[in-house]
Order: C-alpha cells, then sequence, then structure tokens
C-alpha cells in the first residue's frame, strides 16, 4: 500500500509543558487508522498539528510524499486534508446545503454550480439529504456530527481526520458513525480517527495507534492493540505503579 | 418542525416598489421628509458597511469615521480649494479612503478582536489629531463646503438615494457571490472556515477596502448635506457609535438590518433633536433594552424566529 502520511519524531511545546515528545507513524491510502490513549495522551493536539492549526517544534509530517510540516491549515485543506472537530462547528446562521457547499467551494476549488451538485451527493451520503434547507444550529448532536464528517467530505478531502466524532452519542447512533466512516473509507480516503469508544476502533479501524504522554507506544490491528499489555499499563496503570 | 429557510417570494417585487416610491418621493415629498430620507440614506450606507465588516466579517471597528473624515475632506478640498466637480471630488475622496485603509491594514490586521477595535479607533483618533495641526485644512477652524450651495436638496436627495441603493445592492451582490459564502461562514465560525479552506485573511481584507471606500463616499455625501467640516466632527466617534446603533438594533450579520436601523435610528435622533442631553442616554437605553430582548436585533431576531428574509443572499438547493 501507498504511504499517505508519515509521521516522524513529532513534538510540540507550550512553554515548559511538553505535550507531544515524540510521535512516530505512517498511513496508508484506504486504511482507517484509530488513535487511543487516555485524556491529555496529545491526541488532539497532534490533530491540530496535521491539520496545520499549530506549528510542531520538532519532527516533520510528509504528505504523499512532499513536506507540508511548514505549510498553513489552507493550503492543507486544498491539498487533500479535511477535518472534523471534537465539539461539532457548524455555521448556525447557515443551511446545511450552504454549510457543505462552503467546503465544495473553497476547500474543493469547486464553481458554486458543481458544489452544489456535491452538496446534493454529500447530503445523501451522511444521511442529511431531507434537512438540506435545515440551519445548521437547529441540528441534533448526532445530525452536526454528520454534518461536520459531510463538510469535510465536501472539500473532497484524500484523508479525513476525525476527532471523537462518536462522543456523546448513542450504541445506535455510534453505529451509524461507524458505517458512514466505513463508507467514506471505501471512497478511498485514509481515515485517522481519534476516539475514546472501543467498538469504534475494533469494529471500525485497520490499526490502531496507542499515545500516552506525547509518546506512540504500539501500533497494530485493533484488537492486538486492545489487548496488548501497553494498552492495560496505560489505562491501569504498570506493574510498577500497582 | 425545525425552522426551513423562508425567502419571501415577494423580495424583489416589494424592493421595486419601494425604490420606485422613493424615486418619485420629490415630486410629492416636503423638504423636511427630503432632508430626513436623504439622511437615512447616508446612514444605511455606513450601516451595510459596517455590518459588512463587524456582523460578516468578524471586524468590529470603531474607527470607521476616519473614512468618514477623509470622504468629508477630500469634497471640502478639492472642491473648494481646487474647483474639481462635487461628484468627483467625492468620488476621490472614496479612492483616497481605500489607499489609507491600505496604507494602514497591515499594522491593523494583525490584531483580533478587540484590539483591532482599539487599534482602528487610534487610527482615527490620530487623524483627528492631523487634521486639527494642520494649515492646509485650516487646523481645527475647519473648511465651509460653499461648492455644495449650489446644489438643489432634490439633487443631493438622489445623489444619497444613489449611493445607499449601490451600496445595498453591492453588499448583496457581495453575498450572493463565492465571497459571500465565505462571510458567512466566517461569521457563524472563524476556525471551522478556516479549516475548510476559505482564506480568512483574504476575505477580510477585500470586505475592508469595500467598506473603505463606501465610508468615503457616504462621508463625501453627509458632508454636501452638512456643508462644513471641522476635524472633531469628520473623525468624531459618534459616527461609530451611530453605526453599532444601526445594526444592533436591525440586526448584524442580515441584509435588512442595517436599512432598518438607519430608519429608527434617523427617525429617533430627528424626534429627540429638541432634548439634546436626553437623546443618546435614550439611544443607549434602547439599545440595551434590544440586546436584552432581542440579542440578534429586529431583522435577525424576526428571521431566527420565522427564517423570513427579504434580500436574501441564501443558495438554492437547485
Amino acid at each position: 500500500m501507498n504511504e499517505m502520511l508519515c509521521v516522524k519524531d513529532l513534538g510540540i511545546s507550550f512553554g515548559s509543558n511538553e505535550v507531544l515528545k515524540s510521535v512516530n507513524f505512517t498511513l496508508y491510502e484506504h486504511e482507517v487508522l484509530g488513535v487511543i490513549g487516555p485524556n491529555g495522551a496529545g491526541k488532539t493536539v497532534m490533530l491540530n498539528i496535521l491539520t496545520g492549526i499549530l506549528r510542531p517544534t520538532k519532527g516533520t509530517v510528509t504528505y504523499q510524499g512532499k513536506d507540508i510540516t511548514g505549510e498553513d491549515v489552507t493550503k492543507r485543506c486544498k491539498s487533500g486534508i479535511g477535518r472534523t472537530f471534537q465539539v461539532p462547528r457548524p455555521f448556525e446562521k447557515m443551511t446545511v446545503f450552504e454549510n457543505i457547499m462552503v467546503g465544495g467551494v473553497y476547500g474543493g476549488g469547486m464553481s458554486e454550480k458543481h458544489a452544489k451538485v456535491k452538496a446534493h451527493d454529500v447530503g445523501e451520503v451522511i444521511g442529511l439529504q431531507d434537512k438540506l434547507t435545515w440551519f445548521g444550529g437547529k441540528l441534533g448532536l448526532l445530525d452536526r456530527k454528520r454534518l461536520e464528517i459531510g463538510r469535510a467530505l465536501a472539500t473532497e478531502p484524500k484523508i479525513l481526520l476525525l476527532d471523537e466524532v462518536g462522543g456523546g452519542l448513542t450504541e445506535s447512533e455510534v453505529g451509524m458513525i461507524i458505517s458512514l466512516v466505513k463508507t467514506v473509507r471505501d471512497q478511498g480516503i485514509s481515515v485517522i480517527w481519534i476516539e475514546h469508544i472501543i467498538r469504534t476502533m475494533l469494529e471500525g479501524t485497520d490499526r490502531v495507534l496507542l499515545l500516552a504522554e506525547g509518546v506512540d507506544v504500539t501500533c497494530g490491528p485493533p484488537l492486538d492493540v486492545m489487548n496488548s499489555q501497553a494498552v492495560k499499563d496505560v489505562y491501569m496503570g504498570g506493574e510498577e505503579d500497582r | 418542525m425545525k425552522q426551513l429557510t423562508k425567502k419571501s417570494p415577494y423580495g424583489i417585487m416589494i424592493a421595486i416598489a419601494i425604490l420606485v416610491v422613493l424615486c418619485v418621493i420629490p415630486a410629492f415629498g416636503s423638504t423636511y421628509a427630503l432632508s430626513i430620507l436623504t439622511l437615512i440614506f447616508i446612514y444605511m450606507t455606513m450601516g451595510q458597511m459596517w455590518n459588512l465588516m463587524g456582523g460578516y466579517a468578524g471586524l468590529l471597528s470603531l474607527g470607521m469615521q476616519a473614512f468618514i473624515g477623509i470622504g468629508g475632506y477630500c469634497l471640502a478640498v478639492f472642491s473648494v480649494n481646487y474647483g474639481v466637480n462635487i461628484y468627483l471630488a467625492i468620488l476621490m475622496g472614496a479612492v483616497f479612503s481605500v489607499l489609507f485603509g491600505l496604507a494602514v491594514s497591515p499594522a491593523l490586521f494583525k490584531m483580533t478582536g478587540v484590539y483591532f477595535a482599539i487599534g482602528s479607533w487610534v487610527v482615527a483618533e490620530a487623524l483627528l489629531i492631523a487634521f486639527s495641526n494642520w494649515k492646509f485644512v485650516r487646523y481645527a477652524q475647519g473648511i465651509g463646503i460653499s461648492t455644495v450651495y449650489q446644489l438643489s436638496g432634490t439633487q443631493v436627495y438622489y445623489t444619497a438615494l444613489a449611493l445607499g441603493v449601490v451600496a445595498v445592492l453591492v453588499v448583496l451582490c457581495l453575498m450572493r457571490s463565492k465571497t459571500g459564502l465565505a462571510l458567512m461562514a466566517i461569521r457563524d465560525n472563524t476556525g471551522a472556515a478556516e479549516v475548510m479552506g476559505v482564506p480568512i485573511y483574504k476575505t477580510k481584507i477585500k470586505c475592508y477596502m469595500i467598506a473603505c471606500f463606501f465610508m468615503g463616499l457616504a462621508g463625501g455625501v453627509m458632508y454636501m448635506v452638512q456643508g462644513y467640516i471641522v476635524p472633531s466632527a469628520g473623525f468624531s466617534i459618534q459616527w461609530t457609535v451611530a453605526m453599532t446603533f444601526m445594526v444592533i438594533i436591525g440586526g448584524s450579520g442580515t441584509m435588512e438590518g442595517p436599512i432598518i436601523g438607519a430608519v429608527l435610528y434617523v427617525l429617533l435622533t430627528q424626534y429627540l433633536y429638541n432634548f439634546p442631553g436626553w437623546s443618546m442616554i435614550l439611544l443607549g437605553a434602547i439599545a440595551v433594552v434590544v440586546i436584552l430582548i432581542a440579542p440578534r436585533g429586529v431583522m435577525g431576531t424576526l428571521h431566527e424566529k420565522t427564517g423570513f428574509e427579504i434580500l436574501s443572499s441564501r443558495r438554492n438547493l437547485y
């Protein structure tokens, strides 16, 4: 499989607080890479670096063979890196249709006409085809999460970064999100999916990366990682802690 | 049922009907009525531009009076001192406003939020001081714009009407363009807009330049009405207070809000004209009550509750 994203020795500090010490991993084509780790492990900070919101203090981010460590947010989006936020941020006074169009017109570089067609297509994929004229601010949590994914999809990403998209949802709603992510992957989009819900990692990912204290601890098939000693140590404390 | 958007099917017809009435009013309207409407058109222009910046682009400026003053002084200096045609002098005011805006924007746009607001205010105050100490513009004594006395009230009325209509159309076209999508996205959530590829800085600069141009025009037309300009009035923060009031009352981030706000502001200030000590207190009290009861202003609240709008920049599904 081809490498889509390669992260090497990624680190960031805020003053004396070293949030990411050294993170290394590779994301391959058509792959869903789950990222787990306790609160404060640096998962969202890592996502912010990958989208260009934060600049790392060390390390490199290579996207399709090109070093993008210094590129800004807009450029990364246009080159094919889309993301969602942990707390959905819909454009509240815009309709669902317009929300998705923004992604198509700007991230995807489409004409408005083309972006409208795209918005209908994306609306179908995320299951909001009947709510295209609703205001973003009137949507419930599940629909807001769907819209987050939809807006990112409208930018025609090659990589989609999901930040706890299943958080706060019911069991059945999580199931819908898992199948939505699978649909996204089947469209040829690679996904990095940060999540705390075990089920999403087991059912919805190809590999799982464990982050702890700003370091990548282990990475492998979901079940192997979940059953690993490393996960037990990170979440329940190692031998020396007990 | 969750609220869907509702464009008024009669929006264009209502707008055209109003425009036709406004065009024929000088034929039968009193001089007083014309002067009130003239002020409404000028304030409407200022409100539209302040709304474009503050309501959409998130640029809460306290210094737009800088461009009112520049517009007014360009009219005074070019038409009185150099005999330039009044309308050309007003246009030159708009061009100078854009040039000044371009000159200060690299510094101003390094700031955001409250810092941008204060920074823009400081720029306007600096201009006030500079013009008050500039011999060329007769220091703080100001300049009598004698050239405008040759114009009739009707001519001034139509000039202000044209300005107001063009300002509304420009903002409407902008909002219906690709930039409009970006502006609405920036208004609702700048961070999310940025990760979706919206060029935040470029979009804001574009809005700022358009606002500078029309503020310069509005300043010129305003001093076409007033006929005398002094720095303390031309660069007064009173202009920004008025713009803020109009947008808050009418509805920030809506097309119709500044229009409704301008009508209410001009009528209220005219009604309270005989109570100079009380007018500002009353206007302030009204603004506070509106903020508490309807934080999105008249049009914003109506839009929120019913989805109704006349000058819509909504995208149709097909």
